[in-house]
C-alpha cells in the first residue's frame, strides 16, 4: 500500500503590495524524509513557513494536504497543528525558569477532571514519554536555565513530537540547530535521523549547508521567491550545488570580470581596522583605500556578519583599534556618533529596524544625520532638507509621493535607497555597507549598485559586507572571505563560481560542477 | 527601466554632486517645496481636524440645550481660564511620550511643588520666591532620580513612576503634616491671575508652552533628534544622537514643567491639598491622548495636546452647567481618553489605506 505523501503545497504564490515574495512554490514532503529547504535570507523561506502556520495569508489558489488530507487556506494553525505539524522556531522558545516538564507541555498540559488544575503527575509521564522517544535523559523536573544548548534543543523538539504517535507528524525545524555545533549538532541529528526512521518527517530550513547536505535525504531551494531546486536526492545536493542553486548557479564570468575596476594600490588608506576580536569574530585586520571597494564575505553566521557593526561603534568588540584620517579609535568603546564624527558611518542590514525610521517622513530620515551640522542651533530650516531630498531622489532614482510621504509607505528599494542617501549625505570618508541590496528588486539594485561605484569613484573607500556573491563580484576591486580559523583570508577569485567554491567549500571536496543539468 | 551600461558607467566620475543618473522613465512626483495639494488630501484633513468638528458640535448642542446658561462669556473664560495646571502637566508628560518614554509621577511631582511653596511660606516664612525656587530644585531632583533608575538602572519606567508617584505624595503629606497650608501673598497669585484679555495670565502661559514645544519639537536640530529617538532607537542611536541622554532630559524636562504646573496651581489657588495631586494624573493624560487624534494623527504632539485639554473641559463644563457633577468629571475623562485612543488608532489605519 503506498502512503500519501506527508505534506503536499502547491500552486504557492504570495505578494505583499506590489512585490511578489513567492511564485509557484510547490513543495513535497514524504514520510519518514528530513527535506532541507535553503535559500538566501529573503528568498522566502520564512514566508512559506509563516503560510504553512498560519501567520501570512498565500494568494488565491494555494492548496496543502497533509497526509492526503485537503487542509483550508489560508492555513489555520488548530486545525495544521490537529494533522499533525509542529514547528521548533530558531530561538527554540525555550522558557528558561520554568522545569522541563513545563517546557514540553507548554500549549497541551493533561489537565485535571473536576478541578481544572494541571496534572503534575500524567504532566511529568507525558514529558518522560516523550523525551524517551527522543532519546534526551533530561528529567522532568529540571529547570531549563541549567541546561547545555543540545539539551535545551531536545526539550524544544519533544514539545514538538509531543502529541504525534510516533511515525506520525511533520516537524518543521526553522534554523533550530543554529546555536549547535560539533557534538551537539550530531546528538541532534541522531535524535532527528531516529524520529525519522520511525516515520515522522522532518521540514529542516538551515543555513548551515553542510548540515543540509549531511542531514536531510532531499534538498528544495528557493531563490527569489521560486523554488529553483524541487527535492534534489542527496546524491546530488552536496553544500557546493545547494549555493550554486541559492545564489543564481550560471555565471557570466566575463562580465563579472570586465566590470572589476583595477585595484587603487595607489591611493592613500582612508581606514585600517586592527586586532578585532569580539565574540564571534576572532582577530582580523584590514585596510581599506581611498576608492577602494572592499569585499567581506564568508559563511552565514560565521560571524563575519558582525564586522560591519564592530568597524562603526553600533557594536562594541573584545578589542580592536580602527584608524580613520588621522583619528584613532577604540573599537571596544567606540560610539556611533564619533565613527561617523570620523566620517565612517554604516549601513545597517535590518534597514526597518536600524536604517530608517518607517513612521517619518523621507525629508526627515535623509537629513537626520546632517541636522546638527547643517542647521542653526535654534533653527533647522527646510530649505537644506528640500535641497537634499531634490538632490538625492534625483541621484538615485527614489520613487515617492513627496517629501512628506512617510518611509513605510515606500517600496523596499525605494526605503534602501533613502538610506543609503541619507549617509551619502553626510559626505564620509568611508562607507561601510552591508547587505545593501538584500531583499530589492533588481531595477533597485542596479541603482544601488551603480550609485556605489559613482561613490567610490569619487574617492570614498567603501566597505562591502555581504553574502551576495554576484554582487561581490561585480563590485569589488578586493575580496576577503571570514574564516573563523584564520581571519581574512583575500582571494583572487574573478568568478562568481570559485567565490562560492571558496567560501562554501573552503575544505570539501573539489568535486564541483560535473551536474549542471537542470 | 533603462539600466547603465558600463561605458556610462566609467564615465560617472562623480555621482554625489552631480545628477547625470536621469531616469525618464520615472515621472518625477518630487515635490520638494511647500504644496497646498500635499495638505488638501481629504481623508488626511478628516483625520487631522474631525475632532476639532466635533468639539464644534458639542458646544453647538449644548448651546442649543441650555443657551441662557452655556452661551456666555464666563463659559468661555471657565473653559479657558482654569486648565494652566492641567496643561502644564500635559506638557510634563508629553516631554516623556516623545522620545518614547512613559512617566506616572508628574501628577506627584506637581504635588511636591505646590506643596513646598505654602509650606516654606506659611510654616517656614521664606521668602515666596525662594520657595519657589526651592520646589523648582526638588522637582529636578526629582526628575533626576526617575532618570537614574529608569536609564542608568534599567528599571522598567511603569514601576518606576509609580513608585515614585507614591513617593512623592508621602512626601508631600509628610511636609504638610497631611494639612491644606495657604500662601497669604496677593503680589505671588497676580502671577497666574493677572487678568489679560478677560482671561487669568497663566492661560498664556499655557498657550506659549504649547507653542515652544511645539517649536523645539519641529523646527530645531534638537527636536528632530528628539523625534527619532521616539521613532526609533536605534535609528537615532546609529545616527549617532545620545539616545541615553536624551531619554533621561526627558524625565527632568517632564519634572521641571510638573513644578511649574504647583507653582502655577498654588498662585491661582492659594493652597494645596496633597492628597488632590493624583486627581490631575488623568485629564493630563486623556488630553495627551486625544491629541495624538489631532493635528499630527497617530503622533504625540504639542498642539494637539493644547487643544485636547479644552476639548475636554467644554465637555465637563457643559455637562456640569447640564447639572451633572461629582462623578461626571470622573467619567467623562475616563471615557475620553478611551474614545481618544480608538480615535487615534482608526485615523493612523485610515491614513495607512490611503
Amino acid at each position: 500500500m503506498t502512503q500519501p505523501p506527508r505534506l503536499v503545497l502547491s500552486d504557492l504564490n504570495k505578494r505583499f503590495g506590489d512585490t511578489q515574495v513567492l511564485h509557484d512554490v510547490n513543495l513535497r514532503i514524504a514520510p519518514g524524509e528530513i527535506h532541507g529547504l535553503a535559500g538566501q535570507n529573503g528568498s522566502g523561506k520564512s514566508t512559506v513557513i509563516k503560510i504553512l502556520t498560519g501567520v501570512y495569508k498565500p494568494d488565491p489558489g494555494a492548496k496543502l494536504e497533509i497526509d492526503g488530507a485537503p487542509m483550508a487556506m489560508p492555513a489555520r494553525w488548530e486545525e495544521i497543528h490537529r494533522a499533525g505539524v509542529s514547528v521548533v522556531h530558531q530561538d527554540l522558545g525555550i522558557l528558561d525558569q520554568l522545569s522541563v516538564a513545563e517546557n514540553v507541555c507548554v500549549g497541551g498540559f493533561p489537565r485535571r477532571r473536576f478541578s481544572g488544575a494541571i496534572d503534575r503527575a500524567r504532566r511529568d509521564a507525558v514529558c518522560t514519554d516523550t523525551l524517551a522517544r527522543v532519546g534526551a535523559t533530561v528529567g522532568p523536573r529540571t529547570i531549563t536555565a541549567s541546561l547545555g544548548a543540545a539539551d535545551r534543543a531536545e526539550v524544544a523538539i519533544a514539545r514538538a513530537l509531543r502529541d504525534h504517535r510516533a511515525g506520525e507528524g511533520l516537524i518543521i525545524l526553522d534554523e533550530a540547530t543554529r546555536s549547535l555545533s560539533g557534538a551537539d549538532l550530531e546528538r541532534i541529528h541522531d535524535l532527528l535521523r531516529r524520529v525519522v526512521a520511525e516515520g515522522s518527517s522532518v521540514l529542516m530550513i538551515s543555513h548551515n549547508l553542510a548540515e543540509l547536505a549531511s542531514l536531510a535525504d532531499r534538498v528544495s531551494v528557493l531563490r527569489d521567491g521560486r523554488l529553483v531546486a524541487s527535492g534534489l536526492p542527496a546524491s546530488e545536493a552536496g553544500p557546493e550545488e545547494i549555493a550554486r542553486y541559492m545564489l543564481g548557479g550560471t555565471v557570466d564570468v566575463q562580465r563579472a570580470a570586465a566590470e572589476r575596476r583595477r585595484v587603487t594600490t595607489s591611493a592613500e588608506v582612508a581606514a585600517s581596522v586592527s586586532g578585532l576580536r569580539s565574540e564571534r569574530v576572532r582577530a582580523i585586520d584590514f585596510e581599506v583605500r581611498a576608492g577602494e571597494i572592499l569585499g567581506i564575505t564568508g559563511l552565514p553566521g560565521s560571524g563575519y556578519e558582525d564586522v560591519p557593526y564592530l568597524v562603526t561603534g553600533a557594536m562594541n568588540a573584545r578589542e580592536g583599534r580602527l584608524s580613520v584620517g588621522d583619528r584613532q579609535l577604540d573599537l571596544a568603546r567606540c560610539r556611533p556618533r564619533e565613527a561617523i564624527a570620523a566620517g565612517m558611518v554604516l549601513i545597517p542590514e535590518r534597514r526597518d529596524r536600524d536604517g530608517v525610521a518607517l513612521e517619518m517622513n523621507v525629508r526627515d530620515n535623509l537629513s537626520l544625520p546632517s541636522l546638527r551640522r547643517r542647521s542653526k542651533r535654534w533653527f533647522v530650516g527646510l530649505r537644506w532638507q528640500n535641497e537634499l531630498f531634490v538632490r538625492f531622489t534625483e541621484q538615485l532614482s527614489i520613487k515617492t509621493a513627496g517629501p512628506m510621504s512617510l518611509i513605510r509607505e515606500l517600496s523596499g528599494g525605494n526605503q534602501q535607497k533613502v538610506l543609503l542617501a541619507k549617509w551619502l549625505s553626510t559626505s564620509p570618508q568611508v562607507l561601510v555597507a552591508h547587505e545593501p541590496t538584500q531583499a530589492v528588486d533588481v531595477g533597485a539594485r542596479s541603482d544601488i549598485l551603480n550609485t556605489l561605484r559613482g561613490v567610490a569613484a569619487n574617492g570614498v573607500a567603501l566597505v562591502f559586507v555581504s553574502s551576495e556573491t554576484k554582487d561581490l563580484v561585480d563590485l569589488c576591486d578586493r575580496i576577503l572571505i571570514y574564516d573563523p580559523a584564520a581571519g581574512l583570508v583575500p582571494t583572487d577569485t574573478r568568478s562568481e563560481d570559485d567565490l562560492i567554491d571558496e567560501i562554501y567549500g573552503r575544505s570539501d571536496t573539489p568535486e564541483v560542477s560535473s551536474d549542471e543539468t537542470d | 527601466m533603462k539600466r547603465i551600461s558600463r561605458a556610462e558607467n566609467e564615465e560617472l566620475e562623480s555621482l554625489v554632486g552631480s545628477t547625470s543618473l536621469p531616469d525618464t522613465s520615472r515621472p518625477g512626483s518630487r515635490r520638494a517645496r511647500w504644496d497646498i495639494r500635499d495638505h488638501l488630501n481629504l481623508p488626511q484633513v478628516t483625520a487631522r481636524y474631525a475632532l476639532l468638528v466635533i468639539w464644534l458640535l458639542m458646544a453647538v448642542a449644548y448651546a442649543a440645550v441650555m443657551p441662557d446658561k452655556f452661551l456666555r462669556t464666563a463659559t468661555a473664560q471657565a473653559i479657558f481660564g482654569s486648565q494652566s495646571a492641567v496643561l502644564f502637566l500635559a506638557m510634563a508628560s508629553l516631554a516623556t511620550f516623545v522620545v518614547g518614554e512613559f512617566d506616572l509621577s508628574f501628577a506627584g511631582v506637581m504635588g511636591l511643588s505646590a506643596t513646598i511653596i505654602p509650606v516654606m511660606t506659611s510654616l517656614h516664612h521664606w521668602n515666596v520666591w525662594m520657595a519657589c525656587v526651592l520646589a523648582m530644585f526638588c522637582c529636578f531632583g526629582a526628575g533626576l532620580l526617575n532618570a537614574f533608575f529608569i536609564i542608568v538602572l534599567r528599571v522598567p519606567s511603569l514601576v518606576v513612576t509609580l513608585g515614585t508617584a507614591s513617593l512623592f505624595l508621602g512626601i508631600a503629606e509628610f511636609i504638610s503634616s497631611s494639612n491644606t497650608v495657604a500662601v497669604g501673598d496677593p503680589s505671588f497669585s497676580k502671577i497666574a491671575l493677572y487678568n489679560v484679555g478677560g482671561l487669568p495670565v497663566s492661560f498664556y502661559y499655557g498657550v506659549i508652552l504649547a507653542i515652544v514645544f511645539a517649536y523645539v519639537m519641529y523646527l530645531t536640530p534638537f527636536g528632530r533628534n528628539v523625534a527619532f529617538v521616539g521613532a526609533n532607537r536605534d535609528v537615532a542611536r546609529l545616527a549617532g544622537i545620545n539616545v541615553n541622554r536624551i531619554r533621561a532630559a526627558s524625565y527632568v524636562v517632564d519634572s521641571v514643567i510638573a513644578g511649574f504646573a504647583g507653582v502655577i496651581l498654588v498662585a491661582s489657588a492659594g493652597g494645596f491639598d496633597p492628597t488632590a495631586s493624583s486627581t490631575y494624573l488623568l485629564p493630563a493624560l486623556a488630553a495627551v491622548f486625544l491629541g495624538t487624534a489631532m493635528v499630527i494623527p497617530g503622533q504625540f504632539n504639542p498642539i494637539g495636546t493644547l487643544l485636547g485639554i479644552y476639548f475636554l473641559e467644554t465637555g465637563v463644563l457643559g455637562l456640569q452647567l447640564l447639572g451633572y457633577s461629582g462623578w461626571v468629571q470622573d467619567a467623562f475623562y475616563g471615557a475620553g481618553l478611551v474614545i481618544a485612543v480608538t480615535l487615534a488608532t482608526v485615523a493612523r489605519e485610515r491614513i495607512k489605506r490611503t
